[in-house]
């Protein structure tokens, strides 16, 4: 039975595909709204768009032909900075706050999946991010054409790039905040960062001549393990390419999507299976 | 399991483990009831007796470590037997940011209602519940009142046959009190079967035919209110006018019948209680001293007696073990 109709003529319409993915979409639409009607996110946003405008100031320090460069290098630099931090800070509060307001004793009673829930408030996180970067990349769009360079395709690639490891630190997030409280969940988050953004060194280790791994067998074997199950986060970074004036093949950017993506999938599932088994005191 | 069973909880416990050591708290230890269409069931007990954590239980919101949970002959994990109960949490908060049009809204998609019944049924409950003037301004500004209020319109939305309400009538004024009572007493009359949880005797007296009453985690009392409060004391209370002399004597003769009370006299009437099954006796001890026996009717404990005698019960009972 997909629907059901009280004695006083309302229909509810609860199952199938389409009523699940409308579930989602209603929460996450709340998730977006809730943002819009944060000043604190306005906030933050007026202030990552200032910092931009500071690489004019910044800008004039540099030699003739390359304060446009300079402008570039920021940006490239603080835009995925600020949305790595707004995912994490955002995500370790994604699940916490709802239970600590309790408006999720108002919400899962209703005839919603856990799962719904969460996939909805992971989709709305994302959107909200998608949007931030968005407004920062036009920001940073017209002081770059202020100090004479224009937007590339490489730099398109590389703010999609960012944008996917963005998703993969939210999901990240997500994973730890229906474990633990936030704080415990920011900094577990940020530890998945640093040592996915370092894991090509360990990479590197693996495959020089002289070094602990390649002389201990032991060490080599504990080597590869490591760096099968961190993720190597350096995969989005092209920022020393888009720099350099090289292009990134098309093939590289997808794979490395799917890469991103999948270790996304990989933790969304695993929020899933706590947050699905998870009382809500 | 029969249609009119809407809610079933059988010997329902929860335990939670707390700390590093994993130690055992028994929130609920043993709590068995049923509720049929059309019943209004009071669940009653002191802070902390395991009222909230069942009823999350009931909701699906914490899993139960021992017995079962049948919603509408469905567990509660079912999303088509949630769809049936609106529930109100106690004390209850929404996303402050919203306004109450925009949480009825937000509902409403949650219980798959399609857009056009949204838009006649939100401003309909939200204008019942008095709230027609504040329906467009943020949440944030509400009194606990309207909140209330703004909690029980979300509960109606989808028209649910079952309501679950957690301690509605907490936190409001006289005023607010009334006027969430009366709106409970009109649901009842259009057929809603209402389970709540309350501390307040008086509210549970006058919403309910039924109770349950919790202590420590356990069902100590349930059945129907009348029959309770009749229930294991079987006591009658008799109103007897006695002769004009000799009333001492009297007096002294009525209450020789076994487990006879005189608990008031004004003159030459007195108010007796008597065990039940001592009724006839007493009747022909008030012959024999050529009394009239004015009233005679079994004695009604009230809902806080016997809410005191079985809680203290449970406790005496738990401070042995």
């Amino acid at each position: 039975m997909s629907t059901f109709t009280s004695q006083g003529g309302v229909t509810l319409r609860t199952q199938g595909v389409g009523r699940s993915l409308l579930r989602i979409f209603a929460v996450a639409g709340n998730t977006l709204r809730e943002a819009g009607r944060n000043r604190l996110f306005y906030g933050l946003l007026g202030a990552a768009a200032l910092l931009l405008v500071f690489s004019v100031l910044l800008s004039d320090l540099a030699l003739l032909d390359q304060k446009a460069r300079l402008v570039q290098d920021f940006g490239l630099f603080i835009i995925p900075l600020l949305d790595v931090a707004s995912a994490v800070l955002m995500g370790a509060l994604l699940l916490y706050k709802e239970i600590d307001r309790k408006t999720l004793y108002a919400i899962l009673p209703k005839p919603i999946r856990r799962s719904e829930f969460l996939l909805g408030k992971l989709l709305g996180l994302c959107g909200l991010l998608a949007l931030q970067e968005l407004a920062l990349a036009l920001c940073w769009y017209g002081v770059l054409k202020l100090r004479g360079g224009d937007m590339t395709p490489a730099i398109g690639i590389a703010l999609l790039l960012s944008y996917i490891e963005v998703v993969f630190i939210t999901s990240v997030a997500l994973f730890f905040s229906a474990l633990s409280r936030p704080v415990l969940s920011g900094v577990l988050t940020v530890g998945v960062f640093l040592i996915g953004r370092v894991s090509y060194v360990l990479a590197d280790l693996l495959g020089a001549q002289k070094s602990i791994f390649s002389e201990v067998p032991a060490m080599h074997a504990i080597g590869r393990v490591l760096l099968t199950v961190v993720p190597d986060l350096s995969t989005f970074n092209v920022a020393d390419e888009v720099l350099l004036g090289w292009d990134v093949p098309l093939h590289y950017v997808t794979a490395a999507a799917a890469y991103g993506l999948s270790w996304s999938a990989l933790f969304t599932v695993a929020a899933l299976l706590v947050f699905e088994r998870r009382d809500i005191v | 399991m029969a249609d009119d069973v809407l809610l079933q909880l059988d010997r329902v416990g929860k335990t939670f483990r707390s700390g590093l050591l994993g130690r055992r708290v028994e929130a609920v230890r043993e709590v068995s009831l049923t509720l049929r269409r059309g019943e209004s069931v009071g669940y009653l007990g002191p802070n902390g007796s395991g009222k909230t954590t069942s009823i999350k239980c009931i909701l699906s919101l914490i899993q139960p470590s021992r017995g079962a949970i049948r919603l509408f002959g469905k567990p509660p994990s079912d999303a088509l037997a949630r769809a049936r109960v609106g529930y109100l949490p106690e004390s209850p908060y929404f996303y402050d940011y919203l306004t109450p049009h925009e949480v009825l809204d937000y509902v409403g998609r949650l219980y798959g209602i399609d857009r056009g019944t949204r838009k006649k049924r939100v401003p309909m409950l939200l204008d019942r519940l008095g709230l027609a003037q504040a329906m467009h301004r943020p949440l944030r500004g509400f009194s606990k009142g309207m909140l209330q209020r703004v909690g029980i319109a979300q509960s109606l939305l989808s028209d649910p046959d079952l309501l679950i309400y957690d301690e509605p009538l907490s936190g409001l004024d006289p005023i607010g009190r009334k006027e969430v009572r009366e709106l409970m007493v009109d649901l009842r009359k259009e057929g809603k079967s209402l389970f709540f949880s309350s501390h307040v005797l008086t509210d549970i007296e006058t919403l309910c035919d039924s109770v349950c009453i919790l202590d420590r985690g356990v069902a100590v009392a349930q059945g129907r209110l009348s029959e309770l409060l009749l229930a294991d004391r079987l006591e009658s209370e008799a109103v007897i006018e006695l002769a004009a002399d000799a009333q001492e004597a009297a007096i002294a003769v009525l209450t020789s019948v076994p487990g006879a009370v005189l608990c008031e006299r004004a003159g030459a009437v007195v108010r007796l209680r008597v065990p039940t099954p001592r009724v006839p006796e007493l009747t022909q001890r008030a012959l024999e001293v050529q009394a009239q026996l004015r009233e005679l009717a079994p004695r009604r404990d009230s809902l806080e007696e016997l809410f005191m005698r079985k809680a203290v019960h449970v406790q005496e009972v738990g401070g042995a073990a």
